[in-house]
C-alpha cells in the first residue's frame, strides 16, 4: 500500500497548544485509521492518521501539543524537527489549531509556524465558547492581516470538520509573509551561514536551529559544535534573543488582534471557578482526590478481575484445545505450554492498562488531572518527585506497567526517571496472591481489638511498599545528577465534559503499544522459561517419563492424578530450571529458602503470581491451583526431610514476603521500562539494585525471626 | 512586590518577569507585562499557587511566582 500511493499522498502536520482541541480534530478526521510509531532517538510517540477525501490520500501527522516552538522538552524538539524536515520528510502542509478564546497566546505558536515558510492554514477552534464569552472574530479581517486561510470550528460538536476536509482536499494552504524579520534577532551573516550549511531556504529556520541546536539529541555532535562555535563568534545570546523575539511577536499579534477581534462584555457564570472552590479546597480537595483514586484503584483491582479471569480461562482452554486436536510432539507442547500461555501473559494485562488509561483520559479531558498536580506537588517534592508523579505511583498499586507508561506526562527528565524507577516498589496486584498464601501460613488468624492480624499483615506489606518507594525516590534524588531545574508552570484548563471518542481511542492505542512493544520481550522470555522448565539433561527426563508410564499401568485409575502430580514434580526437579534452583540453593539458604522455593523464585520472573502455581507443582499439590486454601493447608504440613521442621515457618514466610516486596521479578515491567527510557541501562540497574536490596532485606528478616 | 506576595482574590498588574532560564515559559503561557494577575488559590503547606490571567488559570510554585514583579 505504501509504495504505489505514497507518491501522491500528501502529508499534513497538525500542531497546536495543549487543551486546544487538537486531538479532537485529529480523531474526528481520522477515526481509527491511526498508526503509532516512534520518532528516531526520542520517546515521543509519533501518531500518523490516514484519510481519503475523494481521490486524495492524506497522511496527517499529529504533533505533540506545545505553546511554542522553543526547546523545553523532547516534544517541542519534535515539532521543530518535523516542520523543518530534519531527519525526516518535511510535511507538505501545516494545519495550526488556534484557541478562539486565547487567540493571542495561540498565535504565538501560529505565527512562528508562519515564519517557517511552510504552506499552512489556521483552524480557529472552540468558536462556541468564544461566542459565549463575547469574543467576536472578524474572520475576513484576520485573514487579510495574517495572509493565512482560516476555518472556524467547534470540534467537540463536529462543527466545521467538513470545512477542514474541503480545505485539505483542495489544498487551499498558503505560504504567508513572515510576521517577524529574523535578521533583527541574529546577525545576517550568521543566519546565512546556518542556512547554507543546513540547506535551509528560510532565515527563521536558521534562527530556530541556533536556538534549538543544544537541545536536539538527534543532531550530530559536529553540527552542534559548529553551531556553538558560530554563536560564540557572533556573540549570539540564545536566551536573550529568544525573549526578544517573543516580545516582538506579542506586540505584532496584539496589533493584529486589535483590528480583527471585538469583545463585548457578557454576564457569564464561571463554572470552573466554582468547581475549583471544591476541588482545590485544602480539605475537600484532598477528600475528593482520595475518593477518585479509590474508585480507580477499585476498578483496576476488582473490576478488571472479571475480564482477566476470562482471558485466563480462554487461554487455558486454547492450550487444552491444542492438546486435544494436534498430534502430540514437541511443537504441540511448545505451542500449548510456551507460546499460548506466553501470549496470554501479555494479553492478561490489557484490561488493567485499558482501564487505567481510560480513567486517566477522562481525568485529563475534564481538566481534573492538572488539579491533582496542583494539590500533590508540595507533598511529592521532598522526595525528588513532581506533582505529576502521583498518578503513576498510585496506578503502580494495581500494576506497574500502566503506571510507568503514565510517567510520560512528567516533563522534567530526572523526575520522570525517578518515578519510573521507583514505581515497581508500589505493591502491585500480582504480589497479592503471594502475600495471601504466605500470610495465611505464618500469621495467626486471631483478632486484636476486633481487627484480624492477617489483615494487618497485608496492610503492613502495602505500607512497606509505599515507604520504600518514597525512600527509593529520596535516594535517587541525591544520586541522579541533572542540569535541568524543576519547575511548575502549568495551565489549569477549564472543566469540560469528557469526549468519549478520545477516551476510547486512548484506551485502544495504549493497549496496542503495550501488546506490540512490551509483548515481544515478554513472549520471548516466557518461551525461554518454558524450555528451561520442560527440558533437562538428556535421558533423565525420559527415564522419569518411562517410570511414570510403568507405574501408571500398575495403579488403579482413581489414583492416576496423584501419580501424575508426583511425576510432574519430579520432572520439574530434573529440568534445567530445577537444576538452576538447586544451584542457587547455597545463595538463598541464608534467606531460609530451599531449592524448591528457589525454583519458584526463578519462574516468578515471568510474573510474581506464578509463584503460586510453581509452588503447587513442586510440592505436587495439584488439583485446583486457584484454590489458595488447599495450597495453604498442604504447605502448612510440609517439613524439611532432614530436620523435620516446618518449611514455611514464620522466618521463611516473612523473609519470602519481604523478598517479593522488593525484588524486581517482573519482565513485563522491565520491557516497559526499556521502552520508556530507550536504554537497557535502567532496567538492568533496576533488576540488580531492587533484587540486591530484596536479598539483603530478606536476609535480615530471616535472621531476626529464626 | 511579586506575585508570591498577593493575598487571595487580590489583583495587580504585571510589571516585568525576572530574567531566568524559564522566563520564556512565562511569556509563552501569556504571563506578560501589562496583564492583570489575580491570586485564586493556594495549595496547603506552601504548595503551588493558582493565578487567573485573562480568564486562564495558571499554576506556579512559589519559587516561580516570585519571578513575577508587580506594579505597586
Amino acid at each position: 500500500m505504501e509504495t504505489a500511493t505514497a507518491l501522491q499522498a500528501k502529508t499534513v502536520a497538525i500542531i497546536g497548544n495543549p487543551n486546544v482541541g487538537k486531538s479532537s480534530i485529529f480523531n474526528q478526521l481520522t477515526g481509527l485509521n491511526q498508526k503509532i510509531g516512534n520518532y528516531p532517538g526520542v520517546t515521543v510517540d509519533k501518531t500518523v492518521g490516514f484519510l481519503r477525501i475523494g481521490e486524495k490520500e492524506i497522511n496527517l501527522i499529529d504533533l505533540p501539543g506545545t505553546y511554542s516552538l522553543y526547546p523545553k522538552s523532547e516534544d517541542e524538539v519534535i515539532a521543530h524537527r518535523v516542520l523543518n524536515g530534519l531527519g525526516q520528510e518535511k510535511p507538505d502542509f501545516a494545519l495550526v489549531i488556534l484557541d478562539a478564546c486565547n487567540l493571542e497566546r495561540s498565535l504565538l505558536l501560529g505565527t512562528q509556524v508562519m515564519d517557517l515558510g511552510i504552506p499552512m492554514a489556521f483552524v480557529v477552534n472552540m468558536k462556541d465558547l468564544a461566542f459565549k464569552k463575547g469574543i467576536q472574530i472578524k474572520t475576513f479581517e484576520l485573514y487579510k492581516l495574517l495572509g493565512v486561510p482560516l476555518v472556524l470550528t467547534d470540534a467537540r460538536n463536529n462543527e466545521g470538520i467538513d470545512a477542514i476536509r474541503q480545505l485539505m482536499s483542495t489544498e487551499k494552504f498558503e505560504s504567508p509573509k513572515p510576521l517577524l524579520d529574523s535578521y533583527a534577532f541574529a546577525d545576517k551573516v550568521l543566519v546565512e551561514e546556518v542556512m547554507a550549511r543546513f540547506e535551509f531556504k528560510n532565515p527563521y529556520q536558521a534562527f530556530q536551529l541556533l536556538v534549538f541546536g543544544e537541545f536536539d539529541k538527534t543532531l550530530p555532535v559536529a553540527d552542534k559544535e559548529w553551531l556553538k562555535e558560530k554563536s560564540r563568534v557572533f556573540g549570539f545570546d540564545r536566551k536573550r534573543q529568544q525573549v526578544r523575539e517573543t516580545e516582538a511577536r506579542y506586540v505584532k499579534i496584539a496589533s493584529i488582534l486589535k483590528k480583527s477581534v471585538d469583545r463585548v462584555k457578557t454576564e457569564s457564570s464561571n463554572v470552573t471557578i466554582s468547581l475549583d472552590n471544591v476541588f482545590l479546597n485544602p480539605v475537600f480537595g484532598f477528600v475528593v482526590f482520595l475518593g477518585i483514586m479509590l474508585l480507580i484503584f477499585q476498578a483496576i483491582f476488582a473490576w478488571a478481575a472479571f475480564p482477566m479471569d476470562l482471558i485466563d480461562v480462554g487461554f487455558a482452554g486454547l492450550s487444552g484445545w491444542i492438546y486435544a486436536h494436534l498430534p502430540p510432539g514437541v511443537l504441540t507442547d511448545l505451542l500449548a505450554e510456551g507460546i499460548v500461555p506466553g501470549i496470554g501473559g501479555v494479553v492478561i494485562f490489557i484490561p488493567q492498562i485499558a482501564m487505567l488509561f481510560g480513567f486517566l483520559a477522562i481525568l485529563e479531558d475534564t481538566g481534573y488531572l492538572s488539579r491533582v498536580v496542583f494539590l500533590m506537588d508540595r507533598l511529592m517534592r521532598p522526595f525528588g518527585l513532581h506533582g505529576k508523579s502521583v498518578v503513576p505511583l498510585i496506578s503502580g498499586m494495581a500494576c506497574a506497567i500502566p503506571g510507568i507508561m503514565a510517567a510520560r506526562n512528567i516533563s522534567n527528565s530526572k523526575e520522570r526517571l525517578i518515578t519510573i524507577l521507583v514505581t515497581p516498589w508500589m505493591s502491585c496486584s500480582a504480589r497479592l496472591p503471594v502475600y495471601i498464601i504466605l500470610i495465611g501460613l505464618t500469621v495467626p488468624d486471631t483478632l486484636w481489638m476486633g481487627i484480624s492480624f492477617q489483615a494487618l499483615g497485608l496492610l503492613a506489606m502495602y505500607l512497606l511498599g509505599v515507604l520504600f518507594t518514597l525512600l527509593g525516590a529520596l535516594a535517587l534524588k541525591f544520586i541522579l545528577k541533572t542540569k535541568e531545574k524543576s519547575y511548575l508552570l502549568t495551565e489549569l484548563p477549564i472543566y469540560r465534559l469528557p469526549r468519549w471518542k478520545t477516551v476510547l481511542l486512548t484506551m485502544f492505542n495504549k493497549s496496542k503499544i503495550f501488546v506490540l512493544e512490551a509483548g515481544k520481550v515478554i513472549l520471548s522470555i516466557s518461551i525461554v522459561l518454558w524450555v528451561l522448565a520442560s527440558y533437562g539433561p538428556s535421558g533423565k527426563m525420559q527415564s522419569i517419563e518411562e517410570e511414570k508410564t510403568a507405574v501408571l499401568q500398575t495403579t488403579p485409575e482413581a489414583e492416576w492424578s496423584a501419580v501424575e502430580e508426583m511425576y510432574a514434580s519430579k520432572k520439574l526437579e530434573a529440568s534445567f530450571i530445577g537444576i538452576m534452583g538447586k544451584a542457587i540453593e547455597p545463595a538463598i539458604r541464608p534467606l531460609g529458602y530451599d531449592w524448591k522455593i528457589g525454583i519458584a523464585l526463578l519462574t516468578s520472573f515471568a510474573a510474581r503470581e506464578v509463584f503460586v502455581g510453581t509452588i503447587a507443582t513442586i510440592y505436587s499439590i495439584g488439583g485446583d491451583v486457584e484454590n489458595e486454601l488447599t495450597i495453604r493447608e498442604k504447605l502448612a504440613k510440609e517439613t524439611h526431610s532432614d530436620t523435620g521442621e516446618k518449611v514455611f515457618d514464620k522466618a521463611t514466610g516473612f523473609s519470602l514476603m519481604v523478598f517479593y516486596a522488593f525484588a524486581m521479578q517482573c519482565m513485563s515491567t522491565l520491557a516497559v521500562v526499556y521502552r520508556e527510557t530507550k536504554s537497557w541501562k535502567w532496567p538492568i540497574l533496576q533488576t540488580v539494585v531492587m533484587t540486591g536490596i530484596a536479598y539483603l532485606a530478606a536476609f535480615i528478616t530471616y535472621q531476626i525471626f529464626s | 512586590m511579586t506575585a508570591a506576595q498577593l493575598s487571595l482574590q487580590q489583583s495587580a498588574t504585571i510589571e516585568s518577569i525576572r530574567e531566568s532560564d524559564i522566563s520564556i515559559n512565562f511569556l509563552e503561557l501569556g504571563i506578560l507585562p501589562g496583564k492583570e494577575i489575580k491570586l485564586l488559590k493556594k495549595a496547603p503547606f506552601g504548595g503551588p499557587m493558582a493565578f487567573e490571567i485573562e480568564e486562564n488559570i495558571i499554576a506556579l510554585r512559589q519559587q516561580e511566582a516570585i519571578m513575577i514583579n508587580l506594579k505597586s
